[in-house]
């Protein structure tokens, strides 16, 4: 077991190694941040003299070097843009996303698990086809132009939402809905198929035959085994609704994490680009690590095998 | 005849309006700032805008500086280098120096006075756009009397005060004693300036709040509260605006525009900045390349239908200057208005033997504004120029552009600061950042003005250096673009295009709210 854990861990720093090796170079490949800090036009030396203060006149090596040393000590950078350090701005940001991320998971949930067993339940009749449809419409319907329907309905003509911003909770229906609904449709979609699977299993025809009402069948024995995979997802799912809710929070001007995020892309911010997809990775290679361990502790053939 | 009981009805209805005017005139001098106004803002605030020593060589801080700081001179309502904490300033006959003096009586949000050391520290410690330049030329300064200071130059600069005023933020005085006890960064979470208005509170991503600062020089703002409200997005701005959550929307554009135009009770205001954008050609230097003839430019420039693209991208709001010079810079000239004219552009490729027209290649833009690139295609098509678009993103573009490995035609634009001599610098003369090639007479007319210490004898120069550039068609000019805002009912004076060249509502004490002015 403890070869196992360390394994695992060992593991877990390797991909973070890459991801941060990836993303440091790809931020680059993307372009010089300094040609969009400064008006075209401006003079060589203030070109020079914002490349020097952002550090971008180190070689490469050099400055993965100073990202990792500082990484390792906490310290994600200073911000291109605000010109404040990145944690700093990842922490500012981090209660919005937590709530944002947070209510519409848990819309998600409740929409997508019970759609999910109503469609399982009654394959190919009404309910199905509906859950079809509107997973379909939630995994395909881009989430900007949902947002700017929202908008228009519910804050422009009824005028009983705010638009944008935060604060209240009025404030955060619209974005959570958006949010939720293309995560609701993919938990409705996996808890229908993993329902399916189960209910064809021998376990549950063998509790029909003892004549268990179907309402314990479906709620007892059926949704117990059936919700594992989709709990797994809605928790990776959450780091990626805290992380990169980047169009939802944009269009409703949202505070969260995802805007960081887009700002640090719009302005080639290195740091806070690194930042937030570090960050981000670490969360995921740590739920899978705690994942990959709990699995272990509960099926000792996993760790035999490995 | 008058008679009597008239003229002393007169006498009284004249002394009762002087009466209410004085009466209204002194309630409004009391009044103390009201109401509160939000404004929507296109972009993420960051607090390095709220310390003027990191201006970097941008507009957008500005709007922010104009707000909670206040500079030596600066661009206001009729002139661009209005004096505003220094009353007066004078050169030195060598060039060398000049000195200044300060307003008396005015004082920083916290109520420290605003003295000659401030404006020393704050020039020295400066360090954002154009500070190498300034760092580089600027000897040192004296200090007399708490009034009086002066600069020294390391050698007579011409440019000195576009630098020290317009094209930097060195000249936006900090406060020297508050910012050495909290250090920048405490600057940053807490600024303290000497603006119209004092920052409360700043939450990232969500919004700016500013309060009154009753005690400015020039005059109490007439509006208790200003919330920059961040709204990156435009149709979330607008509709923001439609529902009254905010009362200014900026950049609102195309079809967003027409709906915001459509809206009963929202009216567009447009402020044209210090951005003209224009058609390059790289390869007129080369004998083999068809733009190497100066008709086949011309053709080009009198093929755009200029007028209908304004109409159609920005409401007819941009302004046709003709020239690649902001019309708003110092020592501007003013070309001969543009001209639509197919019919004379294909004349004049025929004349340059090409009357079937022919293969441009590659018509290189910024993506941001691919849409200007669309419309001159088909203008250009018209008269038998083909050309293929190839966008490219901003950073990419411009890195290209000034890396000179762009060709066939370029659509340029610039909005950095400065002075029409440094616009010819970056864009025109040997050497420049996007000169692709050069032409002696101008560079010659460049070396002498930037030794011409006479005024009136640069202005000459630097109007015959840009007539060349409009006689050799080295450019064709698009236009200067126009910033389209949205205004709400509840505003009165709005600000925009008070300050020429200026994008931004401003001065932000002259902003009133419809009642409570």
């Amino acid at each position: 077991m403890k070869q196992y854990i360390v394994r695992r861990v060992g593991y877990s720093l390797l991909s973070l190694f890459l991801l941060s090796l990836t993303i440091f170079l790809f931020v680059r490949v993307t372009g010089d941040p300094v040609s969009l800090l400064v008006e075209p036009g401006a003079s060589p030396d203030d070109i020079e003299t914002m490349r020097r203060q952002l550090g971008l006149d180190q070689p490469l090596w050099v400055q993965y070097g100073h990202f990792v040393a500082s990484f390792v000590t906490g310290d994600l950078g200073l911000s291109f843009y605000y010109r404040t350090p990145v944690l700093e701005l990842y922490f500012q940001r981090l209660p919005n996303s937590l709530l944002l991320a947070g209510v519409a998971m848990a819309l998600s949930l409740l929409i997508g698990i019970p759609s999910g067993i109503l469609a399982a339940v009654r394959v190919d009749g009404f309910w199905d086809s509906a859950g079809k449809i509107f997973s379909l419409l939630g995994l395909s319907l881009p989430q900007f132009w949902v947002g700017l329907v929202l908008i228009l309905f519910f804050s422009v003509y009824l005028g009983w939402l705010p638009s944008s911003g935060s604060g209240s909770v009025a404030h955060l229906l619209m974005p959570a809905f958006t949010l939720g609904w293309y995560f609701a449709a993919a938990h409705m979609r996996l808890t229908r198929s993993s329902m399916l699977d189960v209910l064809g299993s021998e376990y549950i025809k063998l509790a029909r035959l003892k004549g268990l009402p179907e309402a314990l069948v479906i709620g007892k024995h059926a949704l117990k085994n059936a919700l594992i995979p989709v709990i797994t997802l809605a928790g990776i799912n959450l780091v990626v609704m805290i992380n990169v809710a980047v169009v939802v929070e944009t269009v409703f001007a949202w505070p969260g994490i995802g805007r960081l995020l887009y700002e640090g892309i719009t302005f080639r911010d290195f740091p806070v680009v690194q930042g937030v997809v570090v960050i981000g990775g670490a969360m995921i290679v740590l739920v899978n690590l705690m994942v990959d361990i709990l699995y272990a502790l509960i099926d000792p053939r996993i760790r035999l095998e490995s | 005849m008058v008679s009597p009981s008239l003229s002393t009805t007169r006498r009284g209805a004249l002394g009762l309006s002087a009466a209410a005017m004085i009466g209204a005139t002194l309630r409004a001098a009391n009044a103390a700032p009201d109401g509160e106004l939000r404004i929507g803002v296109h972009v993420s605030l960051a607090p390095t805008w709220f310390d003027p020593a990191e201006t970097p060589g941008i507009i957008t801080p500005f709007l922010l500086m104009y707000a909670m700081h206040d500079a030596m001179m600066k661009a206001m309502p009729g002139d661009p280098v209005t004096p505003c904490l220094t009353e007066s300033w004078t050169m030195a006959r060598d060039g060398l120096s000049y000195a200044f003096t300060l307003r008396k009586g005015v004082l920083f949000h916290n109520g420290d006075a605003l003295t000659a050391e401030d404006v020393k520290f704050s020039l020295e410690r400066y360090r954002g756009a154009a500070s190498k330049t300034l760092k580089e030329r600027v000897a040192g300064v004296d200090i007399h009397d708490p009034h009086r200071l002066t600069i020294r130059l390391n050698e007579p600069w011409p440019d000195f005060l576009t630098f020290y005023a317009a094209a930097s933020g060195a000249g936006w005085i900090v406060p020297r004693k508050y910012l050495q006890q909290v250090g920048d960064d405490g600057f940053k979470k807490a600024p303290i300036g000497a603006g119209p208005y004092k920052f409360v509170s700043f939450t990232p991503g969500v919004e700016l709040v500013c309060e009154a600062f009753e005690s400015y020089w020039r005059k109490a703002p007439v509006i208790k509260r200003l919330v920059f409200k961040v709204i990156p997005d435009e149709a979330t701005r607008l509709a923001a605006l439609q529902r009254g959550e905010i009362d200014i929307a900026y950049s609102i554009r195309g079809e967003l525009a027409d709906e915001l135009v459509r809206t009963p009770g929202l009216t567009i205001k447009s402020a044209v900045g210090s951005a003209p954008f224009w058609l390059y050609f790289p390869e007129q230097w080369d004998p083999q390349s068809p733009w190497h003839d100066p008709r086949v430019r011309l053709a080009a420039s009198l093929a755009l239908d200029l007028k209908t693209m304004d109409q159609a991208l920005t409401l007819g709001n941009s302004r046709l200057t003709g020239s690649i010079f902001p019309e708003n810079f110092e020592f501007y000239w003013q070309p001969p208005a543009p001209v639509y004219d197919p019919g004379r552009a294909r004349k004049l490729l025929a004349e340059a033997g090409r009357a079937r027209g022919f293969d441009a290649g590659d018509y290189y833009c910024d993506t941001s504004y691919a849409n200007i690139g669309e419309v001159v295609l088909n203008n250009l098509r018209e008269v038998g120029i083909q050309v293929k678009l190839r966008p490219l993103e901003r950073a990419a573009f411009f890195k290209a552009y000034s890396e000179k490995k762009l060709k066939n035609i370029v659509q340029g634009a610039s909005g950095a600061f400065g002075n029409c001599a440094t616009r010819a610098e970056a864009f025109v003369v040997k050497g420049g950042t996007y000169v692709y090639g050069n032409y002696p007479d101008i560079d010659a007319l460049f070396a002498e003005q930037a030794a011409e210490m006479d005024r009136a004898k640069r202005e000459a120069i630097l109007h015959r250096l840009q007539q060349l550039v409009h006689e050799k068609s080295i450019y064709a000019p698009i236009w200067q673009l126009a910033f389209i805002s949205g205004v709400g009912p509840k505003v009165g004076q709005s600000g925009f295009g008070l300050i020429r060249g200026f994008p931004y509502t401003a001065p932000y004490e002259d902003l009133t709210l419809k009642g409570k002015a």
